[in-house]
């Protein structure tokens, strides 16, 4: 029995002198491994090295890698061209306007201080005008300054894209087949988006506008050259609705369906004057 | 001068376009260019010796012709509904399409035209017909120009008599 016990009392002896010799090893071990499992430590530890290699990184980084960046860049924009287009037009579109908007403002202002300081019969003449009808002096010489010329007049068959009659201050294109298209792009532009009592009243495209005012069974357009406000917009289609009051309305069927009848009319009416 | 607004319908591909090309400009091209909306233009012809100026309006094909906007019909004085011979997909819906044409222009002269009448032999074409279930007004050929003249000047006529 007594031989059996002999080797366990060696273990814990054994035991006992390995702790004793290892006790400082152990403590560091220990101390280690807790560093290593405690973020907040391990982080106090290796935080200073990372922010030393970084701060030496942000220093050499343009340098080291500009070569593979630039080469990156460059694949990209190649790529995707017609992306980097379509993102950046409406942005370039909406700052163009942005600028054009700012100098007219700018124009504005100037002509109304060089306004201020003319005393011309002329200057006169247009304060009191001014001053009688509310519209801004410099609103007044900008109109005088615009030039728009109604080019054609088109009066049309509502449904059908007849035409009824039409002037022209050169002749461009067959009046039939303009007036057949306008009744297509109408028809078709209040077709798609269906809302109800809504016309067609304006088309532009660079500096060509159609003003268009629908009435119950015809409908008259105007194509127009140059630049013109809101007012002069406002100008025209009024003098549509007089042009209809005045010639169509209550005319007896025969005289509107006279093409040449009404198309006389319209030259004098819009385009001679 | 009196002025009449005629519709070219049909479904896609059947030649509305070529046939349109043929009457206004005597041309013929095998370019098949599917047309986008619409596409309007005039010829004058004469009739008893008075000018009438027909106004073409060549719409983009649609399988079914519920599906063309209905304002495109409006004021229109006549129809050309046009069909492919060689092709049965575009006179399967004959009927249904011209009751609904009937529908949207009552009273409006409708003229059913069988084309590309040059891919087919006379057996073939006779076959065709024979299978239509509505009464055929003209069979064309857009590309030969074939019968082209003949139906405007026909419809023409019919419109102002």
């Amino acid at each position: 029995m007594a031989e059996s016990h002999k080797p366990i009392h060696d273990e814990v002896l054994l035991d006992r002198l390995k702790e004793i010799l290892l006790w400082d090893d152990r403590k560091e071990l220990d101390e280690i491994k807790q560093i290593l499992d405690t973020r907040a430590h391990l982080s106090e530890r290796v935080s200073p090295i990372i922010e030393e290699h970084l701060s030496a990184l942000k220093e050499t980084f343009s340098e080291d890698y500009k070569e593979i960046i630039n080469k990156l860049i460059e694949v990209k924009l190649k790529n995707s061209q017609e992306e980097i287009v379509n993102s950046l037009y409406p942005s370039l579109g909406r700052m163009i306007k942005k600028y054009i908007g700012h100098q007219f403002e700018l124009l504005k202002e100037n002509i109304d201080n060089s306004v201020k300081k003319t005393f011309s019969p002329a200057g006169f003449k247009r304060r009191v005008k001014s001053f009688f009808t509310g519209v801004k002096e410099s609103e007044l010489i900008l109109s005088n300054a615009n030039n728009y010329t109604i080019q054609e007049v088109f009066l049309i068959e509502r449904d059908s894209g007849l035409l009824m009659g039409s002037a022209s201050l050169h002749t461009t294109f067959d009046q039939d087949v303009v007036a057949g298209m306008l009744t297509a792009i109408k028809a078709f532009v209040e077709d798609a988006f269906k809302k109800e009592k809504q016309e067609l009243e304006f088309i532009e495209y660079g500096n060509y506008k159609i003003v268009i005012q629908t009435f119950f069974s015809y409908y008259m357009a105007a194509a127009i050259d140059g630049t013109m406000i809101t007012q002069e917009k406002f100008d025209v289609e009024e003098s549509m609705h007089d042009f209809a009051s005045a010639e169509l309305t209550g005319a007896k069927s025969s005289e509107v369906s006279n093409s040449e009848l009404i198309s006389k009319k319209l030259y004098e009416y819009f385009i001679k004057k | 001068m009196t002025s009449k607004k005629i519709i070219l319908t049909g479904s896609f591909g059947v030649g509305k376009t070529s046939l349109f090309n043929q009457f206004i400009f005597n041309k013929f091209s095998d370019k098949y260019l599917t047309t986008i909306g619409v596409k309007v233009n005039k010829k004058s012809v004469f009739v008893d010796g008075e000018e009438v100026n027909l106004l073409v309006w060549d719409i983009a094909g649609e399988v079914s012709q519920d599906k063309v906007p209905t304002s495109y019909f409006l004021g229109a004085s006549g129809i050309i509904y046009v069909f492919d011979l060689t092709r049965p997909l575009t006179y399967k819906n004959l009927e249904k399409d011209i009751d609904y044409l009937k529908q949207i222009l009552p009273g409006g002269l409708i003229k059913i035209v069988g084309n590309k009448k040059d891919l087919l032999e006379e057996d073939a074409i006779a076959k065709v017909v024979n299978d239509v279930t509505m009464p055929i007004s003209i069979l064309t050929s857009a590309k030969s120009g074939e019968n082209v003249e003949d139906l405007f000047n026909d419809l023409a006529k019919s419109l102002i008599k």
